[in-house]
């Protein structure tokens, strides 16, 4: 399992990508669909993930709608248009950062 | 997948709830979270609880759970402005609802801050004099300290070749100056005099060590030749409108010519002295080649090198004193004068260096060129204002946490809404801050108009620099920070209620917990009641002061000054007013017992003694009178008699007062001893071959002529040969005014073209105590608004008790109880607090009022009486304020008070 320490910085980064390639998702599908993805090696925290999606939500970059369940609420994040235009530059960014990573640790990624 | 059921959704809802989990949209969220958590637990197979309890950990149960909840309501809190406007917002409607409330803090706040801003500006004028001389840093005026033949002198007179022989020998000394006073002059262009006050003989270097621009004239020349004057712009502007001044001529006394070298911009007001007129000492032989180390007349300042250091300079003046002083001495006194013998008999000859720039504020020696002010003083003003300033915001703090009960509810409900204990205290904080800004507008207000009532009591020119940026920043910073002083502890305390006690209804709060609030009405008015009690202290002293005894009758006599200016007409002016009738007797002498009168003092001793002997040596002030001087002002003779015309050999007699008699200690009778001195050389040292010997014809009463601060020194009077200095005349008349306008017409006859001036022996003897008259009234000024702002408190405590007893006044009326019960009933408890507070105050002002009169000889007594006039002056003004309130309370009718629910 991956340290939460080396998550901070691109969780915003995976949850607009997850919500990018899914559409529609609301929160604890966020975090099922990252661990998939992973091989449980990352495990989003929800106090992690619900303030970072609030913060993004606060920022414009998604946008919400709510469905009742019966006694529950559930809440589904999309992206807006800014919020679709960025991914791609974040996602960049992030590999760009990988890349140069790579080149600091002097190691050959696989 | 298996779904929960409503039950079960329930409970977590309720847990939730429970574990404080409770933000709008946030709980509705984290519960869909936790219930797909626990339906993917029970997927496993475990049970709901188990199941629940998992997903909790995940959240890290309820620790983890409040901070995700804290995290995700910052996380949405992009723009910090909104949540600004609303405490904004919130703040104006509270403040607008309980106006009344506002109104009391705002009125206390605004004069307590107006009260602070003045005393600032005047402590900052204070600290700013001299500092405008360029090298002020660099500029020492030396001072001395004698104690010689029963007298103890600090003074600021040196030798006059002091200056010359520091600038000559001491590598420190870049430049000296010397600075002699004689006394006002009459100065004139043609025919029509006018008297200068301000007159100094000075140096020809005096510009170099003092950088005063000159609007014309060489600083380097302007005063090199003898005659040469400089004026000041505003004597040019009198004397010479719309002219060029310089050079130009100018007759001084009626005798010397003199020439304007230079003229000079207007000292400032922060500066220790405002000459208008300087006259160099190149014109005056026996100023200029004065070479008596004896003898101390002139003041000296020196500048220094950049770089020395005065205490080494300071540590070689002993040395100079040894190398200088003491061989003239031996010359005057007798070869076997020595220091060690000096030392021994108790004198001391000590010099030292004062900075420029601690004169005015450090300084209150014998000489000064104007009234310096005490740092005691600025400390005492600074420390009131602090504390009208604290009574002031404490006022806030008690009224916020009085009402504290009513806002309880709100403090719930926000927290219950999701407030964390930080929001509310900022929300608090804002409004007190809100209010100490509306105050500051007002005391700028208040400030401005109160400036010129301040400026007359303390004769200073203050303004509010409105066009400084500084300023504006001081004043902002101010009132954020008497903002948040007075809003932190009511923050506290209202913000640390809990939700669930607050909404049940259990406020313990309200008057009963007030021990805090208790503790600072007592501090409110303990600093009051000292205020009042040091107060009336002063204005006791002063009193005393003007009603004590004074050995002479300073009423009814008029002083004509600058009789001189009549030249030989003296006489027959005298002569002319005497003749109306009005007068009952005149003298002519310059020294009167105000003072500003004239000062000589010289050791005697009992004829056939000694005078090498220092035990011998008496110092006697010595006052050149004539004959009418003791029964015009009104001494009493003791023993033996006045100087008379039937006495032809009253030339050669003295009057002696009681100090002087107990000083010689007479082997034998007063009357009809002899004493003895060295008249003067023409040179003015003592001259050896010339022996003055006098016979004692009568003893008067000591009488005060100096301040009531000083002892009462020993005094000998005989008749002078040379009469001058002003003539005063005692008269009958209740009318004064009749008087003046009767001696002026004579003055006007015999001398035209010179100004009369008098004054009044009273007035001028009230005008030594003008600073401590000051001092009286800017402390009666503070103690009534401490008073005040106080009341003003405890005028909204009373209004708000009585707001919260309305039901128990209410039922205690229809018990039966009489309004006056009530009355009492709710005075009570304040009533204790002012009685507490006076305990307090009184010793604190006992010492107070001891440290100040300190400096007085003659002090009167303050009795008990005068603290418990301040104590009831104190409690009965309290009483009235909450009386009124009670009052109010007491008679409404209880029907409607018990009715409305």
């Amino acid at each position: 399992m991956h340290s939460p320490e080396l998550l901070k910085g691109t969780l915003q980064t995976i949850i607009l990508k997850v919500l990018k390639d899914h559409g529609k998702m609301y929160g604890y599908e966020i975090t099922q669909r990252v661990k998939e993805l992973s091989d449980s090696r990352l495990l989003l925290t929800e106090g992690a993930l619900y303030p970072t999606l609030h913060k993004l939500e606060a920022d414009g970059l998604l946008k919400t709608e709510t469905v009742l369940l019966g006694k529950r609420v559930r809440k589904y994040y999309t992206l807006t248009t800014e919020g679709k235009s960025l991914v791609k530059e974040r996602v960049s960014e992030l590999v760009d950062f990988i890349k140069t990573m790579s080149n600091v640790l002097q190691v050959k990624l696989a | 997948m298996a779904e929960l059921t409503k039950e079960h959704i329930d409970y977590i809802i309720k847990d939730l709830n429970y574990r404080g989990i409770i933000a709008e949209g946030v709980q509705e969220e984290l519960l869909d979270h936790i219930c797909s958590l626990t339906e993917g637990e029970m997927e496993k197979g475990s049970r709901f609880i188990d199941a629940y309890h998992l997903a909790l950990r995940s959240f890290g149960h309820t620790a983890g759970l409040r901070q995700t909840q804290k995290q995700i309501i910052k996380a949405e809190n992009t723009k910090p402005t909104d949540m600004l406007k609303n405490y904004f917002i919130i703040a104006l409607r509270n403040l607008r609802k309980h106006s009344f409330y506002s109104f009391i803090n705002v009125a206390g706040l605004s004069i307590g801050l107006a009260i602070c801003m003045i005393i600032v500006l005047f402590v900052y004028n204070e600290w700013q004099y001299d500092k405008h001389f360029t090298n002020a840093d660099r500029i020492y005026r030396i001072r001395c300290e004698v104690t010689f033949g029963g007298n103890d002198i600090k003074g600021l007179y040196t030798p006059g070749p002091m200056a010359a022989t520091l600038l000559a020998d001491y590598p420190e000394v870049e430049a000296a100056v010397r600075l002699r006073d004689r006394g006002s002059y009459l100065v004139k262009r043609t025919t029509e005099n006018i008297k200068e006050q301000k007159v100094m003989w000075v140096d020809k270097d005096f510009f170099k060590v003092f950088s005063i621009p000159l609007l014309a004239g060489n600083p380097a020349t302007a005063l090199a030749e003898p005659n040469s004057i400089a004026i000041s712009k505003t004597l040019a502007d009198k004397l010479f409108p719309n002219e060029n001044a310089l050079g130009q001529t100018l007759i001084l006394d009626n005798e010397i010519n003199a020439k304007v070298g230079a003229i000079y911009a207007d000292l400032p007001a922060q500066s220790h002295f405002h000459f208008q007129l300087l006259i160099s000492t190149e014109g005056d032989a026996r100023i200029k080649q004065d070479d008596r180390w004896y003898s101390n007349n002139f003041y000296t300042y020196v500048l220094l090198r950049d770089g020395a250091d005065p205490k080494q300079l300071e540590s070689k003046f002993p040395q100079l004193i040894v190398e200088r002083t003491l061989p003239q001495l031996k010359d005057v006194l007798g070869s076997d004068f020595s220091m060690e013998k000096f030392k021994e008999a108790g004198n001391k000859l000590e010099y030292y260096l004062q900075p420029i720039t601690d004169i005015h504020l450090k300084s209150a020696f014998t000489g000064e060129f104007e009234p310096n002010f005490d740092i005691n003083y600025i400390y005492l003003f600074g420390a009131v204002a602090m504390f009208i300033l604290i009574i002031a915001c404490i006022n806030f703090m008690n009224l916020s946490t009085a009402r504290s009960a009513n806002r309880a509810k709100e403090v719930g409900i926000r927290k219950v809404m999701g407030s964390f204990r930080s929001h509310l205290m900022r929300q608090f904080l804002t409004e007190s801050v809100l209010l100490s800004l509306l105050s500051l507008l007002l005391a700028v207000g208040l400030a401005y108009f109160l400036l010129p009532i301040f400026n007359d009591l303390s004769e200073r020119q203050l303004t509010i620099p409105l066009g400084s940026g500084f300023f504006y920043g001081t004043v902002i910073g101010a009132g954020l920070l008497v903002g948040l002083a007075a809003g932190v502890y009511p923050s506290f305390f209202l913000s640390a209620f809990k939700p669930v006690q607050v909404l049940k209804g259990h406020v313990a709060l309200g008057m009963k917990s007030g021990v805090i609030r208790s503790a600072l009405v007592v501090f409110q008015f303990t600093v009051s009641i000292f205020l009042v009690i040091s107060t009336l202290a002063v204005y006791r002293q002063l009193n005393f002061i003007q009603n004590k005894k004074l050995g002479f009758t300073k009423e009814q006599v008029i002083v004509i000054e600058d009789a001189y200016a009549l030249g030989d007409n003296r006489m027959a002016f005298k002569n002319e007013v005497m003749s109306t009738g009005k007068i009952t007797s005149a003298t002519m002498s310059g020294f009167l017992p105000v003072a500003g009168g004239f000062r000589g003092d010289n050791p005697w001793w009992i004829e056939g003694r000694d005078p090498a002997q220092q035990e011998n040596l008496v110092s006697l002030q010595n006052w050149w009178v004539d004959h009418d001087y003791i029964k015009t002002l009104g001494m009493q003779v003791k023993m033996g008699r006045d100087f008379s015309m039937d006495f032809p050999s009253d030339s050669l007699a003295v009057i002696l007062n009681e100090a002087a008699v107990k000083t010689f200690n007479f082997p034998g009778e007063v009357i009809g001893s002899r004493i003895a001195t060295f008249g003067n050389a023409p040179t003015g040292g003592p001259d050896k071959e010339n022996l003055i010997v006098l016979t004692v014809v009568g003893v008067v009463e000591n009488f005060h002529y100096e301040s009531l601060k000083q002892n009462i020194t020993p005094v000998m009077m005989a008749l002078g040969k040379r009469v001058n200095g002003p003539i005063s005349f005692r008269f009958q008349s209740q009318d004064a005014q009749e008087i003046i306008q009767l001696v002026e017409s004579k003055w006007k006859q015999i001398a035209p073209g010179e100004p009369f001036a008098y004054y009044f022996l009273d007035e001028k003897f009230g005008s030594m105590y003008a600073a401590e008259m000051r001092l009286g009234k800017v402390f009666g000024v503070f103690a009534v608004l401490a008073i005040l702002i106080a009341s003003l408190g405890l005028f909204a405590l009373t209004a708000f008790t009585a707001e919260q007893r309305t039901k128990e006044i209410g039922i205690r009326k229809v018990l039966g109880a009489s309004v006056s019960s009530i009355v009492l009933l709710l005075s009570k408890e304040f009533g204790k607090l002012v009685v507490i507070a006076f305990v307090l105050a009184a010793p604190l002002a006992w010492l107070g009022i001891d440290w100040w009169l300190k400096e007085y000889t003659y002090r009167t007594e303050i009795g008990v009486g005068l603290y418990f006039l301040a104590g009831i002056a104190a409690f009965l003004v309290a009483w009235i304020t909450m009386s009124f309130q009670s009052f109010r309370a007491a008679a409404n009718d209880p029907v409607k008070s018990l009715r409305s629910e």
